[in-house]
């Protein structure tokens, strides 16, 4: 795990400078099913392949953003801010 | 210059490795085998194999050949009994019949019968000692370039000079310490002329790393560089280079060719014979032998005899019958003849040295045109230029195989081309699962010296063709580094409160929490032990006044319109009706209902609020605020005024009299009531005032602007002294806490427990419409069926530590978690958890005490003052 990651404010950067925050998942309302909840809460979609993730710029501008990943190759295929694209 | 090996002197001149100047003075056993303590002695002259690996200065497993000498540096021999020369271990040679491959796995078959003798073994075999107490420094650096060579020969300096020229930024990174490659030992090829090397280094944009090694290429292009003896202050520094572009020059290397004895001392690879004579001046012997296939043979031979060596023979290595000499070579025995010789110079196979174009992605496939392996299939960003692409290297027809099975394929472990055959035989067919099952290639020289040799042997008995074989995998390190260097400097930070110095003129005893310091207690005369300490702290507190410093929360200011709105969002209670100039508990809970953090947060204006956060929780806190503000739009701003801020906490029932002599601020009750604040100045600083009772008497909780805490702190000490007024530290705030019953997160609640089961209960409100766990808490909120923390008295003489189990009707109903004498009960009193059924007030659980059950008191209200009257008096 050493791959760069392209941060929207502060351009490419060591993936150690970034925490993980998870795959990005809709959550459920806050009446939804008790089993809605708990697949929200433990269970992961583990993508072998792009998916969307959380990811936060500690070291650096310490912004929240979304970077869309390839599991299998960590290729960042793109990063952007939340609210900033669909 | 000097240095010590195995205790006697010896002399090195200007230049000199450790093995250049011991070979010079006659040594010719450097080392001896790992499982039959066979001799061993120079083989490549270039840090490829394990012949040379010895004890320098106590660090372990050195490979001395490419160490220079520093002057008093004490070498030894490792692995010997008694010494290099005679070693008694190696009749262990006489018993080979007895251990064949896998003869761990086949002899110690039961469990104990392995951990009788592996002390033993592990005596006999195996490398150096490790260092157990490292004094030696070790740092780290990081370093960016648009194009990083690897490899400074012929092809490296070009490609840095082309790379230079067109304007990049390059490193250029080689192991020896001198640019040249090849060139500077050998005459194939040419010299590099040294105005090329002058313009090279004469670019400013051109960084050249000598005496570095290069130990694995990394995702994202990160290349581990060891760079030895970088400044008198360091031994290694490991440089994490980020290239844009890899260019992979590292050339190639010679490997041994298979006869009987061919391990011998005296028995040299061509380069290592080169290297000797043209880099230390230094003939490796009088009468030599070449072995080799004809081309290369004619070469070595002429750079020989220009040398004044004498060649007395050049044979291929299926003509040879064996090598002769006990300690050293003494003569060679062929189909052409016997000849008495001093060195053997082996002309073996050259293979590119590819190995980091293999750790970027790229595969290793046999070229029948080359008759070597070669890199295919690179990414974009590494390339391949010289002989480590195999241009300029001789063809190799085919893998020779030894014409006797007893010739060390592995000379890192003494694997035989017989143990080989075994392991092929025994259904270890694959090489990937030879390597595992012979341990062949796993050595010290990581493959170097036998992989080429163990693939020959496995094709020719399992019929299939070299490129059907294929290599193992290489891995980073390659080579290997130490531990230290990985580890670096060891930077340990430390965070210092603004009064910290106010702390230490006052005879403070430290603790760390995180990466502060905080005081434990203050130990006002020597002849105090801690516990009358902090029963006098604890006492000023009840009784007059104390003040302590609390700088250590997490301290967040925020400001906007739709603070309220995160707030109820994020934590259990409401804050979008908290008044301006009230503080509210604040908790703060997952999506799972689990308790994450507390602290307090204060609304000093409409759109102003003020958090504090548990000390090691800051960073977690901010995080979670920031990820749930992300993407809203909402206006709301959040800055960590940590450090910006000093705090204390002043507490006791005189603390009013105190606090008023300093401020104008109405302090009474009516006008500054409990779970009040308010922006006003205390001794002509500007400060936040919050009136809360963490230790369970009237107090103010004062944060100021970090650069005038300590005036202030010393300011409140100075008009407490009628008062009698006592700093107290986190030990007597403990036991104050632990008497309010207030929890300490992270302490007294786990990874599991929700508001409900720990009693907070009421900070919780499940009325708000929606916020961060609710959905799982109005379940908890009816769900019974889990643990409660309760309050206990203990009835007897003792005091239980944390984690003591807790027993009811004869069955563990759970545990302690924290506890403390109480002065106020004149018990131990504690908290802990039970199963709900049990969590009754006045009911009678047990508790173990130094190994024994005590009876204890369950009790749910606070142990001191439970109306809560003093705090708000």
């Amino acid at each position: 795990m050493s791959f760069l990651l392209p941060c929207p404010n502060c351009g490419r950067r060591s993936v150690y400078e970034f925490r993980f925050g998870g795959e990005v998942r809709p959550v459920p309302a806050v009446d939804a099913l008790h089993a809605e909840w708990q697949n929200y809460r433990f269970n992961r979609t583990n993508a072998a392949g792009v998916q969307t993730e959380w990811w936060f710029h500690r070291s650096g501008c310490r912004q929240w953003l979304y970077a869309v990943r390839n599991t299998l190759t960590n290729e960042v295929l793109d990063a952007y801010l939340p609210g900033e694209k669909p | 210059m000097n240095f010590l090996f195995q205790g006697h002197a010896v002399e090195a001149k200007d230049g000199d490795t450790i093995a250049a100047a011991l070979y010079r003075n006659g040594q010719r056993t450097f080392s001896r085998s790992f499982k039959y303590h066979r001799p061993r002695g120079l083989l490549c002259v270039a840090g490829k194999c394990p012949n040379c690996l010895m004890n320098v200065d106590g660090i372990p497993n050195i490979r001395t050949c490419i160490t220079s000498v520093r002057d008093g540096m004490r070498v030894k021999a490792q692995n010997v009994f008694p010494s290099l020369e005679t070693d008694w271990l190696s009749i262990t040679q006489r018993f080979a019949w007895l251990m064949p491959v896998g003869w761990y796995y086949k002899t110690f078959t039961h469990r104990t019968s392995w951990h009788a003798v592996e002390p033993f073994i592990r005596k006999v075999a195996g490398l150096g000692e490790v260092l157990t107490t490292e004094s030696r420094s070790y740092e780290h650096s990081w370093l960016h370039c648009d194009r990083a060579v690897i490899g400074g020969g012929w092809a490296g300096i070009e490609a840095a000079q082309a790379a230079g020229a067109r304007g990049e930024q390059v490193v250029l990174v080689d192991d020896q310490p001198e640019l040249g490659g090849q060139s500077r030992y050998r005459k194939r090829g040419g010299k590099v002329p040294s105005d090329l090397i002058e313009r090279l280094q004469a670019l400013p944009n051109v960084r050249i790393l000598l005496d570095s090694y290069c130990f694995g290429l990394y995702e994202g292009n990160l290349l581990g560089i060891v760079q030895r003896n970088p400044h008198p202050g360091a031994v290694e520094r490991l440089v994490h280079l980020r290239a844009e572009h890899t260019t992979v020059t590292t050339g190639a290397y010679e490997t041994p060719l298979l006869f009987p004895n061919h391990d011998l001392p005296g028995v040299m690879l061509s380069t290592g014979v080169l290297r000797l004579l043209h880099l230390y001046g230094i003939q490796a012997g009088k009468r030599a032998v070449v072995v080799g296939a004809r081309g290369a043979t004619e070469e070595i031979s002429a750079e020989l005899r220009d040398a004044g060596i004498q060649v007395m023979a050049t044979v291929s290595a299926e003509q040879v019958r064996t090598v002769t000499g006990s300690a050293s070579v003494k003569g060679i025995q062929t189909e052409v003849g016997r000849f008495a010789c001093d060195l053997i110079a082996v002309c073996g196979l050259e293979v590119p040295d590819a190995g980091l174009a293999v750790q970027a992605g790229g595969k290793l496939s046999w070229s029948a045109a080359h008759g070597m392996f070669l890199p295919t299939g690179l990414p974009k960003h590494v390339s391949l230029l010289g002989a480590a692409a195999g241009e300029g290297l001789r063809a190799n027809v085919s893998i020779p195989l030894p014409p006797s099975k007893r010739a060390f394929v592995c000379l890192c472990s003494d694997v035989s081309s017989q143990d080989l055959c075994d392991g092929v035989a025994e259904g270890f067919d694959h090489i990937e699962t030879l390597k595992r099952y012979t341990t062949t290639t796993m050595g010290p020289c990581q493959g170097r010296m036998c992989q080429l040799s163990a693939i020959g042997v496995c094709a020719h008995e399992t019929g299939r063709s070299t490129a059907e074989i294929g290599v193992t995998t290489s891995r980073p390190p390659s080579p290997g580094v130490t531990l230290g260097a990985l580890a670096g400097s060891g930077h340990n930070p430390i965070r210092r409160t603004p009064m910290h110095y106010a702390h230490e003129k006052l005879g403070v005893v430290w603790m760390d929490m995180s990466d502060w310091r905080r005081p434990r207690y203050y130990r006002t005369s020597p002849a105090f032990a801690e516990k009358e300490c902090i029963q006098a702290e604890y006492r000023a507190v009840r009784e007059a006044v104390g003040i302590i410093d609390v700088s250590t929360l997490g301290k967040l200011a925020l400001r906007g319109a739709d603070c309220g709105k995160l707030l109820d969002k994020v934590y259990t209670h409401r804050f979008s009706d908290l008044p301006p100039g009230r503080v509210r508990y604040a908790l703060m809970c997952d999506e799972g209902g689990v308790i994450l953090d507390d602290g307090t947060i204060a609304r000093l204006g409409d759109d102003r609020y003020f958090i504090t956060t548990t000390t090691g929780n800051l960073e977690f806190v901010q995080q979670w605020l920031d990820w749930y503000l992300a993407g809203t739009g909402w206006d709301v701003h959040i800055a960590n005024v940590t450090a910006g801020y000093g705090a204390m906490n002043i507490a006791g029932p005189r603390s009013r009299e105190v606090l008023s002599k300093l401020t104008h601020c109405d302090l009474a009750s009516p006008a500054f009531p409990y779970m009040a604040c308010r922006e006003a100045e205390v001794g002509a600083i500007p400060v936040v005032m919050l009136r809360i009772g963490f230790v369970g008497e009237t107090g103010w909780e004062i944060h100021c602007p970090a650069e005038s805490a300590e005036g202030l702190w010393e300011a409140l000490l100075e008009a407490g002294q009628e008062s009698k007024i006592r700093p107290f530290g986190v030990e007597a705030q403990r036991l104050l806490r632990l008497e309010k019953r207030h929890v300490i997160v992270g302490v007294d609640t786990d990874a599991l427990t929700n508001p409900y089961e720990a009693d907070l209960a009421w900070a919780v409100k499940l009325e708000k419409p929606d916020f961060v766990g609710k959905a799982c808490l109005s379940r908890a909120a009816v769900d019974l069926s889990r643990e409660r923390l309760i309050g206990f008295v203990l009835r007897g003489p003792g005091l239980p530590q944390d984690g003591a189990a807790i027993v009811a009707d004869g069955e563990l109903a759970g545990r302690v978690t924290s506890t403390r004498h109480s002065p106020a009960r004149q018990a131990a009193v504690g908290l802990g958890w039970v199963k709900v059924a049990q969590a009754k007030e006045g009911m009678t659980i047990n508790v173990r005490v130094d190994g024994k059950l005590v009876p204890a008191t369950i009790t749910m209200q606070p142990f001191y003052d439970p109306e809560g009257g003093r705090l708000r008096q």
